[in-house]
């Protein structure tokens, strides 16, 4: 639908909408009783593709694809704040944008609240991380674009360990990289790195973003149903995929810094 | 002060890296004069060759071109030109045909470049280069391409209408080349599902594709002969003819040419702002002399170059 007259645009027809299929395939809710995930162990993350550099322009960025979920990042600054009033830290700018064909229904080019809230997840996961008080009166940008997105929470995840590694391809200082993980409590178990349709069937959702070289935790969101002993084991669990995470982020920037020298 | 901390920066590099940074920043300070530089020895600053020989490969940058990588769109493409990466995503929706054109669906492209992209951009609504280049491609990709009856699923209740959305990743000058060819990739990769309109219920019902074997998804009726593809060009200094301009080489361009041709390498569409190479510095480039005109001149010779380089490209584009 298109959500207003804009006219620097190209503007289609007044309202449309996402085509509607007859038989819809009703079968997750039902008939996953048992609930047993279907491609991978339910302590395995999807593998994840990580390239730094690839935006030539910015002054540090990275491309991440962990199979459907595609983000680039790129990191401007550190640059002169736009307001003149004297801040003795910097600032750390985060904004996250959707592609229009991003998901399953289109999204109007208009900027809506879940860009914000995923901007603020990832802001929150890496401002403990830079070393803010050494870059006094400037701003750090850090964009991101959703390519395609496969579950809110996977587009944090991502976003994060994205935008830590192209802090660190930019440069700046910082105390670590921050990784993040997600899991979802289906049933009994803990699935790590829910897709959209598994945190869909999820009684609750965990993410945990932090410093794996530092054994620090930077940033924790937890929503939906969980006993106190289940968020402990999304910590542990999710903790030790941060880990494995950390050696990917690190191998990639450990190559890219090689292959220009 | 600023002495101290960039002798202790030049402390940390090495001799071939503290060249490179004195280069940047002579860059970054006279941008003109580094360009001039290159040229005088008829080479381009990221190492292509000037447009001297018209077979030269070596003029225009390398394109890549991956299809169809996206899930949740109806048809996808990302194409990098140099450094420059586009990805065009296009959404399939059903809506009503307007009244004056019961029999037609619609083609919305558009194009955005987010602050990602380039250090020039800022986040907000498009920039007015945004708006010119999205202008630019409908007009270009409204040529018929698509014809847009094929896009009807009953006459005056329903038919698709196709947002072709490209987004620029990287921003390394000649965005138009590139968008073109992405949302042309991305037009091609489209697969639409077989759709009916109900007049019951007033509603369009579409068939999820492979559920019934009588009633697959379709790809879009594409003339072939109708596909545009674009080819650009920069006049520096009203001496130096400069295809396929790059960021850094952008802003210092007098005129910017555009060359469209169909598959057939006809001339679809033309465009010159400003004026042409200065005849008397073309001579001893060794162009023809005989023609009456500079601005002719200019043109033709974008236009021989931009078929050379329509071959290399369709062979590319046909092979994905």
């Amino acid at each position: 639908m298109q959500a207003a007259f804009d006219r620097r645009r190209i503007n289609g027809p007044e309202e449309s909408f996402s085509p509607t299929f007859t038989n819809e395939p009703q079968e997750s809710i039902l008939e996953n009783v048992h609930r047993t995930r279907k491609d991978r162990n339910i302590s395995d993350i999807r593998p994840i593709f990580l390239q730094p550099g690839l935006i030539s322009q910015a002054n540090g960025s990275a491309y991440i694809e962990t199979q459907r979920t595609k983000i680039a990042c790129s990191v401007y600054g550190p640059r002169q704040s736009k307001n003149t009033t004297y801040n003795e830290k910097g600032k750390l700018n985060v904004e996250v944008k959707f592609a229009p064909f991003s998901c399953e229904r289109r999204r109007t080019p208009l900027r809506d609240a879940e860009d914000r809230s995923i901007a603020t997840a990832i802001q929150q996961a890496l401002i403990s991380s830079v070393r803010l008080e050494q870059f006094p009166k400037s701003t750090i940008d850090i964009f991101l674009i959703i390519i395609e997105a496969d579950g809110v929470e996977g587009c944090i995840a991502s976003g994060s360990t994205a935008a830590s590694t192209a802090l660190a391809d930019a440069g700046i200082d910082m105390y670590g990289l921050v990784t993040s993980c997600t899991a979802a409590v289906v049933g009994a178990d803990i699935w790590i790195d829910p897709t959209q349709e598994e945190s869909n069937i999820a009684n609750g959702i965990f993410i945990l973003s932090c410093m794996p070289a530092l054994g620090i935790v930077t940033n924790v969101w937890q929503s939906g149903r969980m006993t106190p002993s289940q968020v402990l084991a999304c910590i542990d669990v999710c903790d030790s995929r941060c880990t494995d995470i950390h050696s990917i982020v690190a191998q990639s920037l450990l190559v890219n810094a090689r292959s220009k020298t | 002060m600023a002495e101290g901390l960039s002798s202790r920066v030049n402390s940390f590099l090495s001799d071939p890296e503290r060249e490179a940074l004195k280069a940047a920043t002579f860059q970054r300070l006279h941008p003109r004069i580094y360009l001039e530089r290159f040229l005088q020895e008829k080479i381009r600053p990221d190492g292509r060759s000037k447009a001297e020989d018209i077979n030269d490969a070596n003029v225009w940058r390398n394109v890549e071109v991956n299809v169809g990588s996206i899930t949740t769109a109806s048809g996808s493409a990302l194409v990098r030109l140099g450094n420059t990466t586009v990805v065009c995503g296009v959404k399939a929706e059903i809506c009503e045909p307007e009244l004056d054109n019961p029999h037609e669906g619609f083609l919305v492209p558009n194009i955005d470049l987010p602050a990602l992209c380039s250090p020039k951009f800022k986040s907000g609504p498009p920039t007015e280069e945004a708006q010119v280049l999205s202008e630019r491609l409908n007009e270009v990709l409204g040529n018929g391409m698509i014809p847009l009856s094929s896009l009807c699923i009953c006459p005056g209740k329903s038919a698709w209408v196709l947002y072709v959305d490209a987004t620029v990743i990287n921003y390394d000058g000649n965005a138009f080349d590139a968008a073109l060819l992405a949302m042309v990739c991305a037009l091609r990769n489209v697969s639409l599902p077989h759709a009916d309109f109900d007049p019951e219920v007033n509603r369009t019902i579409c068939i999820r594709p492979g559920f019934d074997p009588a009633k697959p998804a379709r790809n879009l009726a594409i003339q072939e002969d109708l596909v545009p593809l674009a080819f650009s060009f920069g006049v520096f200094a009203r001496s130096h003819l400069l295809p396929d301009p790059t960021a850094s080489e952008e802003p210092l361009l007098d005129t910017t040419i555009s060359i469209i041709l169909d598959a057939r390498a006809r001339v679809l569409a033309l465009s010159q702002l400003g004026v042409g190479v200065n005849k008397s510095e073309t001579l001893d480039q060794g162009v023809d002399s005989n023609s009456t005109t500079r601005e002719a001149d200019t043109l033709a010779r974008c236009i021989s170059l931009a078929k050379i380089r329509h071959a290399v490209l369709l062979e590319k584009l046909y092979d994905i």
